[in-house]
């Protein structure tokens, strides 16, 4: 078969190990010490209720004028209305640290007290939300069980097909792979200081499906090289052939892949919608993840797994060997299926 | 190989043209003033509110109050008879009667730059103000309230003619049969108003005094139908219910942050399509140019599945997760289609003839192809059961924000159905045809060697 690439994945993989432990650990100290991850209200519970206004005003009076009109306590986030074609108008963004909803009388009664207090800039409410705590929670669970569910009937999937490369470590190392991308996406969320709300849930469930696919494509080219290159090849032999055989697959469906979100969040960032853009940025980042990870975290580690199996089964033929002739006779007849079957 | 006929190419290639141009632009006719819709468009999609812009609720009773699912249909209706009354018809309503929920959903209407969600969210839960009124006027004599109808309920009641006809059935508190069968004597062949907050829901007239503080309401000369009897008695019982209604939360967009947006994702959306046509025609030549046809028809039946193209499919609401979805179906189907010109190139390096390689190098695909989309269907069934109004969850955490994934489950589960439609079945058959063309015969079209 027409090979264009001649890498050795299974060789280096330890550098790609470090290279995956090394940016999650950069990215953990970061976001441990310096930028702390920000979970949207819809999983904590509050109530964030976003203005706009024109003209300039004082914070602290802006502030000030809001804080009396309610008994919570309220931080202030300030920042230019980029959505809009006025230059001089602004937004902010009250955040009611107590994590429950606030009712609408309460509400009202602060944008009340905004308008009278500046009349003539024209406060009026972008963007409201506001949910109970235990509502938030509760749909963090349940969004936590399906991803799980989902995981299980993989690993079953996967187990099933590909029976004959040793279906269930191909399946948990295909959901290793998986959690790699996951951590990934979280990362990138809390680096860019976005918070964990729906977009979050959808990008992970996209990268789910879309991680798993090029693993599994890799996967069938393995079963299918381990039944041509015959029981000789070694598993990392079959496995770096098949990986470099896919490689160009791999690439050009990523770069396809990733010019549609590119388009997406290009266009977004020029129009400025925040949804959008936080959404196509980690989803793109993701997509890099999801193929790196199927091809250097995957595949490798499975061949680790697969070449510590064998290695046990080995030592237990050698145990065999010195007991009776027979027993020598039988463990060779045993080992010639196992090659057959493989 | 057997050889698929050579017009079959151009058949599916003018059919996948044709969907692609209705599904985007729809079929419109014009009879006057009105413009009929034969098929929907692209802009008949309705788009979520977190695209648009708009307002979410989720009500529920006041604290610790456990309401009965008949109550929880009775405040379902009163929302309902609201939202039609505020002039907003585009409205979700999920009522979850395990957790005495209910999450109501609507986008801006459009063109009204002045509208106050909040007003609007305490309106609609707001206590019900049931009236029975003298009379059909509204500012007729007050007769009875909400408080004095015990339960009303469907039942039925067998006519002069023999046949049974659905009635609503009243019953009254002490209170309210004393009161009822005074007005019944006074209004006695003449109408009496059931008035819920500004609205009229039903004008029976007198037929009888009534002291036992029993009665039926028929639909008249027409009778009722289940339903209308059904939503008649949902009323009444809501401006009878024994507790009020507590916002639990809600969220609003304003519409200045979704008006760009949908015009961003059309350009994106160009943009990429543009981008994959090049790309494909480049490194796959024929294939890929068979490929991105394929592509256009998926698309087309996303899309569809959407904007409710076929009347019988109802149309679904598209939201960011929904758009996710369809992007990675998207990536999908064009994958696919590259492994399996992939294969076709490894296939023509080995010299064989053109047929036989794209015999193998279709054939030798497959597995991987169905492998991952199955996979990928594992996910989407899984997400649309969990968070769809199947909700195989609920029982452990209850119905919350249904909408937005189950958009992302909805458009995967379609956009890998459309992909075997079109990226595995089309395309294939497309390239096959397409091959006994004479012209189209040299491998190098296939990515093969420069000689062949």
């Amino acid at each position: 078969m027409r090979q264009r690439f001649h890498i050795d994945f299974v060789k280096n993989s330890k550098i790609f190990f470090c290279i995956s432990l090394g940016i999650m650990l950069v990215c953990l100290v970061l976001n441990i010490f310096v930028i702390p991850t920000r979970v949207d209200i819809q999983f904590t519970g509050g109530t964030i209720v976003k203005y706009s206004y024109s003209g300039n005003l004082d914070e602290k009076k802006v502030s000030d004028a809001a804080q009396k009109a309610t008994k919570e306590t309220v931080s202030f986030t300030f920042s230019e209305n980029l959505a809009s074609s006025d230059s001089n108008s602004h937004m902010v963004a009250l955040e009611f640290t107590n994590s429950k909803a606030i009712s609408v009388d309460e509400q009202d009664e602060v944008t009340e007290a905004l308008t009278k207090a500046f009349p003539k800039n024209n406060f009026k409410v972008e963007e409201s939300s506001s949910v109970d705590a235990s509502k938030g929670a509760n749909f963090f669970y349940k969004c936590l069980a399906a991803v799980i569910l989902a995981a299980v009937l993989i690993i079953g999937y996967i187990a099933i097909r590909f029976k004959k490369i040793g279906g269930l470590s191909a399946g948990v190392m295909a959901i290793v792979a998986l959690i790699h991308d996951l951590i990934i996406v979280y990362f990138v969320f809390a680096m860019f200081n976005m918070s964990l709300d729906d977009n979050f849930i959808a990008v992970v469930l996209m990268i789910l499906g879309y991680s798993v696919n090029d693993t599994i494509v890799l996967y069938d080219r393995i079963r299918e090289n381990r039944r041509k290159m015959g029981p000789k090849a070694t598993t990392a032999e079959v496995t770096n052939a098949s990986i470099n055989q896919c490689l160009t697959r791999t690439i050009c469906t990523s770069i396809t892949t990733i010019a549609a979100i590119g388009s997406v969040l290009v266009v977004s960032l020029i129009f400025n919608i925040d949804s959008i853009i936080s959404f196509a940025l980690p989803m793109m980042i993701g997509l890099v993840s999801g193929c790196y990870s199927s091809i250097c975290v995957a595949t490798p580690l499975w061949v680790m797994w697969k070449n510590h199996s064998d290695k046990k089964k080995a030592e237990k033929e050698n145990k065999n060997k010195r007991g009776s002739k027979k027993a020598v006779r039988d463990s060779k007849k045993k080992s010639d299926k196992k090659s057959d079957k493989a | 190989m057997k050889r698929i006929g050579k017009p079959v190419f151009f058949i599916i290639f003018f059919l996948i043209l044709f969907l692609a141009y209705t599904s985007v632009f729809g079929i419109y006719g014009e009879n006057g003033d009105y413009t009929l819709t034969y098929i929907k468009g692209i802009q008949d999609i309705r788009w979520g509110i977190d695209i648009k812009g708009g307002v979410e609720a989720v009500f529920a009773p006041e604290k610790g109050v456990e309401a009965t699912d008949d109550q929880m249909n009775a405040v379902k209706s009163i929302i309902d008879l609201r939202l039609v009354n505020q002039n907003i018809t585009d409205y979700e309503i999920y009522p979850d009667y395990s957790n005495d929920r209910i999450t109501v959903r609507f986008p801006w209407k459009s063109d009204d730059t002045e509208y106050d969600p909040g007003e609007a969210i305490k309106e609609l839960s707001s206590t019900a103000q049931l009236v029975f009124r003298g009379g059909t006027e509204q500012d007729g004599e007050e007769i009875l309230t909400g408080k004095d109808v015990k339960n009303a309920y469907v039942s039925n009641i067998q006519g002069s003619d023999g046949t049974y006809q659905k009635v609503v059935s009243l019953e009254f508190s002490d209170e309210g049969k004393e009161k009822f069968a005074e007005a019944t004597e006074k209004y006695l062949n003449q109408q009496i108003g059931i008035w819920m907050d500004d609205t009229c829901i039903s004008a029976p007239t007198v037929q009888s005094v009534i002291s036992d503080g029993n009665c039926y309401i028929d639909g008249g000369s027409d009778g009722f139908t289940t339903e209308d009897a059904t939503a008649l008695a949902n009323k009444i019982n809501a401006g009878a219910l024994p507790f009020n209604l507590s916002v639990e939360s809600y969220g609003t967009i304003s519409p200045s942050l979704g008006t760009y947006a949908l015009t961003a994702m059309a350009y994106a959306a160009v943009a990429a399509l543009a981008f994959i046509l090049l790309f494909m025609c480049i490194v796959y030549r024929l294939p890929g140019f068979v490929a991105f046809i394929a592509l256009l028809g998926q698309l087309a039946i996303s899309v569809m599945a959407v904007s409710g193209y076929f009347p019988v499919f109802a149309s679904f609401t598209m939201t960011i997760p929904g758009i996710a979805g369809m992007i990675l179906s998207i990536g999908l189907g064009v994958d696919a289609n590259i492994i399996t010109a992939e294969r076709i190139k490894d296939e023509l390096w080995t010299g064989k003839t053109l047929d036989g390689c794209i015999s193998n190098g279709t054939r030798g695909s497959l597995a991987a192809i169905i492998d991952g989309n199955i996979t990928i269907i594992i996910v989407a069934v899984i997400l649309i059961l969990v968070f769809g109004p199947a909700n195989i969850f609920s029982a452990l955490f209850g119905v919350s924000t249904t909408g937005l994934i189950y958009a992302f489950g909805y458009t995967l589960l379609v956009g890998v159905i459309a992909n075997f439609i079109m990226g595995v079945g089309a395309s294939r058959l497309m390239l096959r045809s397409v091959s006994g063309l004479k012209f189209l015969r040299n491998k190098r079209l296939y990515g093969g060697k420069k000689k062949s």
